[in-house]
């Protein structure tokens, strides 16, 4: 498979600090791709290694199969759109004026103000000057910045902070519209982890610097394996009769979890907690939510 | 590209209020100069010179050297602000273009501050009751110090980028041409940057401070050469904080 972006034991380290570890990123072209983990978690190192704004302490990043470094910089700076942390723009000109510059150091033509500003409904705020816009105006004038240009992959770190729902929503949708329309991939960063779920085709998690799933997010569904809940009268009789048939069993506020069985192990289970005196009255199968994966695989980590 | 860098580095310009600071502080050195020329008119009697040993007094030492800061530390101030390094250093634009762009227009303010501190001087002389035109040399020695400024303003570029602070660079050029009248006097004025511009404009001095062309140019080209790769060097190795 052809990587877009591929990274061969990135790391940077800041004083004492590794901020990126041994980060081998696979993305595919023409995909979107959601980068998670929480603040912190060294997102945005790597992005901006990605980009030539920090320069890797260590291992290599290819972009399109060229190593980022001083001689191909600009080169893949051409091919590349970016939003980097918060929005960037000069407060004291208009968002078109904030457009213009980037269109004439990207030396593109001068038709895609027009068209990326009407990509991001922009056209009737663009005189206007854009400290005075608010910070859903902001994003959406960095997101069309990075769009001029028509690069091959754009780089969004955290595209949707600070956005209402409204807004959330329609940049979600334009992203998951690019690389349909344009064949465009873009390399989305979040640490929401319900918002991948509507965007990305692909998934990876950083935690502590270090990259520690990454696959198609259909993977990491297959991560959420059910659960049982038992909701019982007596919770002491329950846990006993699961201790002795060597079961975990985990005490919630609704009722007992415990792992997914078989038919045949649940009707034993449910047979002898009846024969128990547990007071069996539900039993109730549970899906394991996205943040609960994301919890299990960045705590399991965490306590390493 | 680098023409590229110019223009949009001149629309970062737009609507800024820049010009009117260069308009108006340039007014105090001339008012001082002229005063001072008026109440020692008993120990000055070379006219149009003697009104420029006391204009350049002030002018050279106090103002020039902090308004180039002040001009450098306003184009670097947008990129500080609202993340722009992010913005400007992910621009498919060489370093070396950012930074001699940024410099290519703090030249150009050096030398019409220059041409605008001429008018001030001719206006001065004939309050004060000069008859005729200055001598020509003296814009001649205006031009040079520009010439000398150089130094400065590439110096100040690389101050301004480096310190976030608007007003420290500024301040470091205050401190920086005052000391850089004690050097020119001691002698030493061609190995500190802030002196050549007061030597190019023959502050406060009848006899012509550049004893050496040949010198004061080395001097000045050698300063200019050393803080513009000082600072190209430093866009391409640092990482970006912003």
């Amino acid at each position: 498979m052809k990587y877009i972006v591929e990274t061969r034991g990135l790391s940077k380290s800041y004083g004492n600090k590794q901020v990126v570890n041994n980060v081998n990123l696979k993305v595919p072209k023409g995909c979107v791709y959601g980068f998670m983990g929480p603040n912190g978690a060294g997102k945005s190192t790597t992005l901006k290694m990605l980009l030539g704004l920090v320069k890797a302490g260590g291992g290599t990043a290819l972009i399109d199969g060229r190593e980022m470094n001083q001689k191909n910089r600009l080169e893949i700076l051409k091919e590349t759109g970016s939003l980097i942390e918060s929005p960037s723009y000069y407060g004291h000109l208009t968002g078109r004026e904030n457009l213009e510059i980037v269109r004439t150091l990207k030396n593109a033509p001068e038709k895609e103000v027009e068209q990326v500003l009407k990509l991001v409904r922009m056209e009737r705020q663009q005189d206007k000057k854009t400290k005075e816009y608010s910070l859903g105006m902001k994003q959406r004038l960095g997101l069309a910045a990075a769009l001029i240009g028509k690069p091959q992959l754009l780089l969004l770190d955290e595209p949707t902070n600070g956005l209402d729902p409204s807004g959330i929503q329609e940049i979600r949708e334009l992203i998951c519209e690019l690389p349909k329309r344009t064949g465009m991939t873009v390399l989305v960063s979040s640490h929401l982890l319900s918002e991948m779920d509507q965007m990305a085709d692909y998934v990876g998690i950083i935690n502590h610097g270090q990259l520690i799933f990454q696959d198609k997010l259909e993977a990491l569904h297959e991560h959420s394996k059910s659960k049982l809940l038992l909701r019982v009268m007596n919770r002491t009789a329950a846990l006993k009769i699961l201790e002795n048939s060597g079961t975990e069993g985990r005490v919630t506020e609704e009722g007992i979890l415990i792992p997914s069985l078989s038919d045949d192990q649940a009707a034993n289970l449910v047979s002898a907690l009846a024969a128990g005196g547990a007071g069996l009255y539900r039993v109730e199968e549970r899906q394991k939510s996205l943040e609960d994966i994301f919890l299990s695989l960045t705590g399991r980590r965490a306590s390493l | 590209m680098l023409l590229a860098c110019v223009k949009t580095e001149q629309k970062k310009l737009r609507h800024s209020h820049l010009w009117a600071a260069f308009l108006v502080i340039p007014l105090l050195p001339t008012i001082m100069g002229a005063a001072n020329y008026l109440n020692n008119l008993g120990l000055l009697k070379s006219e149009w010179y003697s009104l420029w040993t006391q204009h350049s007094l002030f002018y050279a030492n106090f103002f020039y050297a902090p308004l180039i800061a002040l001009y450098c530390s306003y184009i670097w101030r947008v990129e500080h602000l609202n993340n722009n390094w992010n913005h400007l250093m992910t621009m498919p634009v060489p370093a070396a273009d950012v930074f001699l762009s940024k410099l290519i227009l703090a030249l150009r303010c050096t030398v019409i501050l220059q041409f605008w501190m001429w008018a001030l001087f001719l206006i001065a002389g004939k309050a004060v009751g000069l008859p005729g035109l200055p001598e020509f040399q003296i814009l001649i020695w205006l031009l040079r110090g520009s010439l000398g400024a150089l130094a400065i303003t590439s110096l100040q570029l690389v101050l301004s980028m480096i310190i976030r602070s608007f007003a420290v660079p500024i301040a470091l050029a205050l401190l920086g041409s005052v000391a850089g009248l004690l050097a020119s006097n001691g002698g030493f004025g061609l190995f500190w940057p802030y002196s050549l511009m007061l030597m190019g404009m023959n502050a406060n001095k009848t006899e012509d401070m550049v004893s050496s062309s040949l010198g004061f140019g080395i001097s000045t080209l050698c300063f200019l050469l050393l803080f513009t790769g000082v600072g190209i060097l430093w866009l391409r190795k640092k990482d970006i904080r912003s």
